[in-house]
């Protein structure tokens, strides 16, 4: 670990004086029969009279969906699966892309209350926890996953990883002039539809100075978008209509294959 | 070239999937199955959710079914009427199927009944019809007479009340034992994701002691009904049927499946069988015994967040 030491002769960083500035290239991502993931590139200026040393941190975050998960065990030779658990406040992407390694810019403490990397989601499972009051301590919060707990989240956040939908890109942002830095964030053909925050931090010192948000939306267009309304707001004729398709095609071929 | 799916929402390579529906479609037409069984486990593997995978199978099903049941009823050989009882009882089986499945979903332990139903349903079917024709093709070598039927009119046919005449058939039975199976396979076919061909046309050979002339043809007709029900059922309640997944994967399905018809008549019944005996005894395998494998991922993402 490059615990990049900071000197500590400056005081806290005076907020104000260094501002970061930001834009995407593209901020409606259409998704059409041909989509296949997308790249989306983002610009960014920091304005800093001092040229303090500065660090870049860009997260992107998609909306929301639950998560359920089960872990499989073994009963009688067989592998089933436990009861699934739900983990509310999941994005349905997330990936943080910084100019270092996350725990290089900042402390513990710090990324975990900006969220930021994988590890400080917060995300947990609602249902499997219950709040006490324990030794007079109240609102303690008892999980019943229990010492597990750690090894469920991990879990979530490793396969959400390989469906490629979380990530983190410890150099996925590049200064490319002083003070102009530019970052790439893919986007797979599995990223939900929705409007997605996309979140610009920088770090000086160890704290964040200034922030930028900006919003990138994921929209359905043409046929796409057509078929899905379709199915979504007028299921029953959708499926009517979808199967006289399929069996009009069949009739067809079997016409067009007959030999008299 | 790739095509994104608007409800399955993953892009999909569209040749592929073509070829695909060709293959089923195909064996389908060859051997009077709906070919689910085949379709549902690779389309899971290519990364299509299982909900749109199930889904949009009835689809492909019941278009090559019909592609191929109209050219078995120019031969004279489906029974529109047997075909009609069992399809009665596959309605009501397949809905109480479908709410089974909810079910099964929230418990969590869908994936382990359908592996379980394809290791023991696959496995069961597979290995008896394998052994039955293996028999007939090696009497056929030797040349020896086939074996005596046993009771021509077992009580299970003919004692109970009811009976219908079924003229395509030659049968004079009671519709119980239809219905029963119709309503079986119609269970079957919402959990497993299939059209239950691959149970139907052993039973109707070996319960139902129907001529095999007319078995391909009656049990592609009653999986055009209940596929039929089950894809509108799907599209209506669960908004899962993907019309661009079904339409790549019927139109090569539609062609397979004349083709496999036609292909059909240059081999032996007992042949025939015998071929599919070993695809559905390695599709069975290969489903089932992964429960009993240690799996590299401890954990698995369920899709679908309310169940």
């Amino acid at each position: 670990m490059m615990a990049a030491a900071p000197p500590p002769a400056s005081p806290p960083a005076v907020t104000g004086s260094a501002v970061v500035s930001a834009a995407l290239t593209e901020t409606n991502v259409r998704v059409n029969s041909d989509f296949r993931g997308d790249r989306i590139v983002l610009y960014g200026a920091v304005f800093d009279p001092q040229s303090r040393p500065s660090d870049v941190v860009v997260i992107v975050r998609g909306p929301e969906q639950p998560v359920r998960i089960a872990r499989k065990a073994r009963v009688a030779g067989v592998w089933i699966n436990s009861r699934p658990v739900v983990f509310q406040g999941a994005p349905g992407f997330y990936i943080a892309a910084s100019t270092r390694p996350l725990d290089a810019i900042a402390r513990f403490g710090v990324l975990r209350r900006l969220e930021a990397g994988v590890d400080h989601l917060a995300i947990n499972a609602p249902t499997e926890q219950r709040t006490e009051t324990r030794y007079g301590v109240q609102d303690v919060v008892v999980s019943s996953l229990g010492a597990d707990y750690l090894d469920w989240r991990n879990a979530v956040v490793r396969l959400k990883t390989a469906e490629h939908l979380y990530d983190v890109d410890e150099h996925g942002v590049r200064f490319v002039d002083k003070g102009l830095f530019r970052a790439e964030i893919p986007l797979p053909a599995e990223a939900p539809i929705g409007r997605y925050d996309v979140r610009i931090l920088l770090f000086q010192n160890g704290q964040p100075v200034s922030e930028k948000d900006r919003t990138l939306t994921v929209e359905k267009v043409g046929v796409e978008r057509g078929l899905y309304l379709w199915a979504h707001q007028r299921p029953w004729s959708y499926g009517l209509a979808a199967m006289a398709f399929a069996l009009a095609a069949g009739w067809a071929a079997s016409s067009a294959f007959r030999r008299d | 070239m790739d095509l994104y799916l608007p409800i399955a929402e993953v892009s999909v390579n569209a040749p592929l999937l073509v070829a695909l529906g060709a293959l089923v479609g195909f064996i389908s037409g060859m051997f009077g199955i709906g070919g689910g069984f085949l379709m549902t486990p690779v389309l899971v593997f290519l990364g299509i959710p299982p909900a749109v995978a199930v889904a949009s199978m009835s689809n492909h099903v019941a278009a090559s079914s019909m592609s191929s049941v109209i050219s078995y009823s120019r031969k004279r050989s489906v029974d529109f009427r047997m075909g009609g009882v069992l399809a009665a009882g596959g309605v009501v089986g397949a809905v109480v199927g479908v709410e089974l499945f909810r079910w099964l979903r929230l418990l969590g332990q869908a994936d382990l009944v359908v592996a379980l139903s394809y290791l023991i349903f696959l496995g069961i079917i597979g290995g008896l019809m394998f052994w039955e024709s293996l028999g007939a093709i090696l009497r056929r070598r030797r040349n020896a007479p086939p074996p005596p039927r046993r009771d021509r009119r077992p009580p299970w046919l003919y004692g109970l009340p009811l009976k219908l005449r079924f003229p395509r058939s030659r049968l004079y039975i009671s519709v119980i034992p239809p219905l029963l199976l119709g309503a079986f396979v119609g269970v079957l076919s919402a959990i497993m994701g299939v059209g239950g061909g691959f149970v139907l046309v052993p039973a109707m050979v070996y319960v139902l002691r129907m001529p095999a002339s007319v078995v391909v043809g009656t049990s592609l007709f009653q999986i055009i009904i209940t596929t039929a029900l089950t894809g509108v059922l799907q599209a209506g309640r669960n908004q899962t049927v993907d019309i661009l997944l079904a339409t790549l994967l019927l139109v090569g399905g539609v062609i397979g499946a004349q083709l496999g018809a036609r292909a059909s008549s240059r081999f032996r019944a007992e042949e025939l069988r015998a071929i599919l005996a070993l695809i559905v005894l390695c599709v069975g395998l290969r489903m089932g015994l992964g429960l009993f494998f240690t799996p590299r991922e401890a954990f698995v993402l369920m899709s679908g967040a309310g169940g």
